[in-house]
């Protein structure tokens, strides 16, 4: 059986499902590489150029993991999904960057997807790289249709059962022997985190954020728990038409939460992000407006724990002093 | 309206001379003062502090701007994937913030450009009639042309003048002489007086310079003040100094050639292809290929120039090692915390390193 690599990592938070679906449809298995530690961020961090954000650091030492473990791997340019908004320019380079840090990785599957040609465009994208695994037109045609069906299928999971990412993962990977997460419905302070998946939901990068917050008895809300609609209005509220392809997630997530008057807004980010510079100000300016406290983490690869935990408990007695004093 | 533009290299010089050919009526262009420390920190003080250095540069001239009474601001804005096309509306909100009541007006210079520019052309000229507007334009880009060609000469006559510090001081000259040309014949002949003059400084015949190439974003290029004059510094450490990013090209082919199906940069693209096969936005991917060109041109080595944490150009410097076409690279990333003695040590052990490159293969 042809064996396909995803490193776990980027945008395998938001689109593994439709991926494993796609791919498993073609006859081939899934090999994913572990949650991140220590040695696949040394090996990462170690071929790309210092100035490179985190997460992307760690793309590589997932791939590095993955190597001689698969036969095709799978890293998808990813231009754009339509509105005129972009990814990040290391999401449409990742390929090529793989190719020239990560010499013996297996050879590597790059349809680009760009939404903005068309639908077309991007199936055509995808039927070349269905060759590899079947010449059978309709077969490569069904199991898009069948991803796609099982993209939308987790995304409402989220939204209607109000749980993240990673306990819907979880659920797809209990073969893996996982246990499967309750929704969180704990009656205490509702604190929304806003930011990319990959930082939120890496744990190695976000230091356990969201379990952490759990533990101090915060409801967790985070954008996947909004309906994709309406994360979709309240970004065009707040910011017009997006230039991003995660405007929803931070300007949108951070706006919605806003209005839906949430305790408190954490938001979350890795040094040197393009995007994220830009649009977190907004979300900022907005939460004054509104006078929600506002927390901005930004994180690197020097982020201490103890340092995280100290500004959370000293946010989360802020925002508690703030109940008490307006209640 | 009182329109205030940022600054970029000399590009002010096109919006002055339009100006000056269409005269200021109820519309008047407002220059704000050359990039200085003060415009740095207005607009390291104002923007996020993550942003990038072109962004800050801009919202500081900008600011100065409305110092001067401006009430509509110009600013560039390009469909992309760089950062370019959020500058409009982040520094909108701040310059609202500030108090400042002044509105943006965008130039495309992606999608659209050229109607973009007419359009904008006609808000500056006080809805001038089109022949008016196309001769005026003529006149600034022939300004514009003239400045680019003089500097072709004076970075190669830098590199081997017997007097530091000469071929500079006439290029000073030369920019001040164009900038006061009142007509096309004016622009032309100052041109060519000073490419003339530039060519009499006295020059060591002797010395074969060592030759390097300049790639990178396109604004800390052509923005001496955000890189620090590095051709300048590499001119006084006998460099020769090429670079294919300039105004003129830009308005040349992105305004003109390109609708006509020609691609400047096709040879570039095809060098990057090996390594790079898309536009990752930016410059990044021309970057990638240009490396490629150089090292086969024989070139010394390259400089490569880059705002910190500039996305596209992150790429390329992640790929740029690799490529099997190999000199030297030196990338220099540009914020608020450089200093120029730390740019110019780096410089000096860089071209040491190219000199002894050449001597140890005998050349």
């Amino acid at each position: 059986m042809i064996r396909v690599g995803i490193p776990r990592a980027l945008s395998y938070y938001q689109y593994f499902p439709a991926w494993k679906t796609f791919f498993e449809a073609l006859g081939a298995e899934m090999v994913v590489s572990p949650p991140t530690n220590k040695a696949i961020f040394t090996a990462g961090n170690s071929r790309a150029v210092a100035e490179t954000c985190l997460p992307v650091k760690l793309f590589f030492g997932h791939a590095i993991s993955l190597v001689n473990k698969c036969d095709y791997m799978f890293i998808p340019a990813m231009r754009s999904l339509g509105q005129k908004a972009y990814y990040c320019s290391k999401f449409i380079g990742l390929p090529d960057m793989t190719r020239a840090l990560v010499p013996e990785c297996p050879l590597i599957l790059d349809p680009e997807i760009d939404l903005n040609k068309g639908r077309r465009n991007l199936y055509h994208a995808i039927y070349n790289m269905g060759r590899h695994f079947s010449s059978d037109e309709s077969q490569i045609k069904k199991a898009v249709e069948q991803a796609e069906k099982a993209h939308l299928a987790y995304q409402k999971e989220m939204s209607a059962r109000k749980i993240t990412p990673i306990q819907a993962l979880d659920e797809i990977h209990k073969d893996e022997g996982k246990s499967y997460l309750e929704p969180d419905i704990s009656p205490g302070l509702s604190i929304a985190v806003i930011g990319h998946q990959y930082v939120i939901y890496d744990d190695y990068i976000s230091h356990r954020l969201i379990s952490r917050l759990q533990a101090m008895g915060v409801r967790v809300l985070t954008p996947e728990m909004a309906e994709q609609e309406a994360l979709d209005t309240a970004m065009t509220r707040l910011g017009g038409a997006p230039h991003w392809s995660f405007e929803a997630d931070i300007i949108g997530a951070g706006e919605y939460y806003l209005k839906a008057k949430t305790d408190g807004i954490i938001s979350v980010a890795v040094f040197g992000c393009g995007p994220d510079s830009m649009m977190i100000d907004m979300v900022r300016h907005r939460a004054s407006e509104f006078r929600i406290p506002f927390l901005h983490l930004s994180l690197d690869e020097h982020t201490s724990e103890g340092g995280l935990v100290t500004r959370l408990e000293a946010f989360l007695d802020m925002v508690k002093r703030k109940r008490r004093v307006c209640a | 309206m009182r329109i205030g533009i940022p600054h970029c290299g000399h590009a002010y010089i096109i919006a002055e001379a339009l100006v000056q050919k269409l005269g200021n009526g109820e519309n008047e262009l407002i220059v704000p003062p050359p990039t200085s420390h003060r415009t740095l920190d207005l607009g390291v003080k104002y923007s996020p502090v993550e942003a990038c250095l072109p962004f800050k540069l801009t919202l500081g001239n900008l600011i100065e701007a409305c110092e001067l009474g401006a009430d509509t601001l110009i600013h560039a804005r390009g469909t992309g994937v760089c950062r370019l096309g959020y500058y409009v509306k982040e520094q909108e909100q701040i310059i609202r913030d500030l108090g400042y009541d002044a509105h943006f007006l965008t130039l495309d210079v992606s999608q659209n450009r050229f109607r973009s520019i007419i359009r904008l052309m006609k808000d500056l000229t006080n809805d001038a009639p089109l022949p008016r507007i196309i001769s005026a334009f003529r006149f600034a880009m022939g300004k514009l042309f003239a400045l680019d060609n003089i500097e072709k000469v004076v970075h190669k006559v830098r590199a081997v003048e017997l007097e530091k510090g000469r071929a500079n001081q006439v290029y000073r000259e030369a920019v001040k002489a164009i900038g006061e040309a009142r007509t096309v014949g004016e622009v032309k002949s100052a041109a060519k007086e000073y490419i003339k003059r530039l060519n009499q400084v006295s020059q060591d015949p002797t010395v074969d310079p060592v030759k390097v190439g300049i790639v990178g974003e396109v604004y800390v290029v052509l923005d001496p003040f955000a890189n620090m004059d590095i051709e300048m510094e590499l001119g006084k450490l006998g460099v020769e100094v090429e670079r294919t990013l300039s105004l003129s090209r830009w308005v040349k082919y992105r305004l003109f050639l390109n609708y006509l199906g020609v691609n400047e940069w096709k040879e570039v693209h095809e060098a990057a292809m090996p390594y790079l096969k898309r536009n990752v936005g930016g410059d990044g991917w021309e970057s990638v290929g240009e490396k490629v060109v150089y090292a086969r041109n024989g070139y010394d080595g390259l400089v490569h120039l880059a705002p910190f944490t500039c996305m596209p150009e992150i790429v390329a410097q992640n790929i740029m090692p690799s490529t099997k076409e190999d000199i030297p690279v030196l990338t220099v990333l540009y914020d608020e915390q450089m200093a120029r003695p730390g740019m110019i040590t780096r410089l000096e052990a860089f071209v040491d390193l190219l000199r002894f490159r050449r001597k140890r293969r005998g050349t």
